[in-house]
């Protein structure tokens, strides 16, 4: 019964945490490129996985991701982490699509009185949403996998996204990690105290958990405040300075833009 | 192309059984639409819709900053409570499995429908780029379908219902019991409103060539085992959160003007 599951609330998360880690986003070939490079490279090739009409190119971009993991050695937990999710998600797709929609009937068969009817029509739908999705996700995830979070938000702040939406940004991500210690020790605290032992027991003890949290949110808020205005804080954080473009970088990802356009294209 | 119905028994048991294997992972983020999932048109419409809503709330947060300097720090921390409420599976005993919380009732409970799309906005993004729920390119749509709708569901509920319960037997003693339901309403409200927005946006982005209603009534079935038992389960977490507040620190609730000065005197 879900009790199970309600005791096994936060482990998955603090083993997705592994997906934070900046350790290996350092000392390789992508780590040395200048994020506001990437970050415009993978808009740009996000974009064109969502408007191509087809499976080629997504899956092009997918081989093409899948070799930059290795190459830059993406921890395999890590990187199976991050894909299991989509990869699922795909899946459910092409099957909805092959079986509900379309014309072009494949096969029908009849079991116990139903008939499922594959369609091919629906299975190419399928593949191309799958297809979108598995390109996407990649492109996104070397991005993450390459960059450190400061450099992302520093790269922000270059086209021009609000100076505020990045504090804020910042301030979250730090937290993350502290609220999820705390969330660590009051949730061990409820399980020592049988606080997860039946349904009813079991949602009482998440709703603590999660009002404990908002609580230390206010509480941190001001200590954090009075901590900065201590040093300095007049409603402003600094962010990381760029450094000036170098032209290697910008005629390489020129390159790869424009071969992808040619794929794209074709 | 038109959407086939090949045995309407048959589909709804695939619905049900498909949705059950989605949240069957462990860590199913099903009301986040995955990256890729939407083409280029619907991507950028839901990025154009949701545009104004962020706007709005940096507006907001700039105001309010300017008169109190911790609430950046405050809203960077929600933002992070968000982060790890809407990562936590819970258990969803009809379906057996578990899904995730959105947290933005709460949020939008606390702080106002504004800053709340902000905060869901902030931690969609930190999701998107680290951990592969939700994308960048589904960014807009699930600030709209979390932030927006949840937000201000929960938000005009918990306002709707704080205005009449006081008028109710045994709610016009006093106590939490008002409040208690008032909370309850907000998260069930704002896990609802978000389901459905989520159903629409799935089924006008897959559709292809085929018609919206069926595909979008097949995916709001598809939910129902998972996100109906959910939205319930959600009220309560939300109720426990208030009443858990008002109880420990009622002067944040005045503070955030949830409640007035004299309702908190226990």
């Amino acid at each position: 019964m879900p009790t199970g599951i309600v005791e096994s609330g936060l482990s998955p998360l603090l083993q997705n945490m592994e997906i934070f880690n900046e350790q290996f986003k350092k000392d390789h070939l992508l780590s040395r490129v200048d994020a506001r490079v990437k970050l415009g490279v993978s808009l740009l090739v996000l974009a064109m996985v969502l408007s191509y009409k087809g499976i080629v190119f997504p899956l092009l971009i997918l081989c093409v991701s899948l070799a930059v993991c290795v190459r830059i050695k993406i921890p395999l937990k890590v990187f199976l982490l991050r894909f299991s999710e989509p990869v699922f998600i795909a899946s459910v797709v092409i099957l909805l699509k092959f079986l509900f929609s379309g014309q072009e009937a494949m096969f029908s068969i009849k079991i116990s009185g139903v008939i499922i009817t594959g369609h091919k029509d629906g299975l190419m739908d399928g593949l191309q949403i799958a297809g979108r999705i598995l390109g996407a996700v990649s492109v996104v995830a070397v991005l993450g996998f390459s960059t450190p979070f400061t450099e992302i938000m520093a790269a922000l702040s270059w086209l021009k996204v609000p100076k505020s939406f990045i504090e804020i940004l910042m301030f979250a991500y730090r937290y993350i990690f502290v609220l999820l210690e705390d969330a660590m020790v009051i949730y061990n605290a409820q399980k020592n105290r049988l606080g997860y032992s039946g349904i009813r027991r079991g949602l009482s003890s998440f709703g603590t958990l999660t009002g404990s949290l908002v609580l230390k949110a206010f509480e941190s808020s001001q200590n954090i405040t009075t901590a900065m205005i201590q040093r300095g804080y007049d409603g402003n954080m600094p962010l990381m300075k760029h450094k000036p473009f170098r032209a290697s970088e910008i005629i390489a990802s020129a390159a790869i833009i424009a071969a992808m356009g040619v794929v794209w294209k074709i | 192309m038109k959407f086939q119905i090949s045995n309407f028994k048959f589909q709804i048991i695939f619905l049900f059984i498909s949705s059950f294997f989605l949240f069957l992972v462990d860590n199913a983020h099903a009301m986040h639409i995955s990256e890729g999932i939407l083409p280029f048109n619907w991507a950028l419409f839901w990025s154009v819709i949701a545009v104004p809503f962020v706007a709005w709330g940096l507006y907001k947060l700039k105001k309010l900053s300017a008169i109190d300097l911790s609430f950046k720090p405050l809203v960077g921390l929600m933002a992070a409570v968000v982060f790890i409420i809407s990562c936590m599976p819970i258990p969803v005993p009809t379906a057996g499995t578990c899904s995730h919380p959105c947290g933005t009732g709460i949020s939008g409970i606390l702080v106002g429908p504004a800053i709340s799309i902000l905060i869901t906005a902030v931690a969609l993004l930190i999701q998107a780029l680290f951990l592969a729920h939700g994308g960048l390119t589904t960014w807009g749509a699930d600030i709209v379908s979390m932030g927006v709708m949840g937000s201000f569901a929960g938000y005009l509920t918990f306002k709707a219902l704080r205005s009449i319960t006081p008028l109710i037997p045994p709610f016009n003693k006093g106590g939490s019991g008002g409040l208690a339901v008032s909370g309850f309403m907000a998260g069930l409200f704002a896990d609802w409103a978000t389901y459905f927005t989520t159903s629409v946006e799935l089924a006008s982005g897959i559709k292809g060539d085929s018609e919206f209603m069926p595909l979008f009534w097949k995916i709001l079935i598809a939910f129902i085992p998972t996100q109906l038992p959910l939205g319930i389960l959600e009220g309560a977490m939300t109720a426990g959160m208030v009443v858990l507040l008002y109880k420990k620190r009622p002067d944040l609730l005045v503070k955030m003007r949830v409640l007035k000065a004299e309702e908190a005197a226990i």
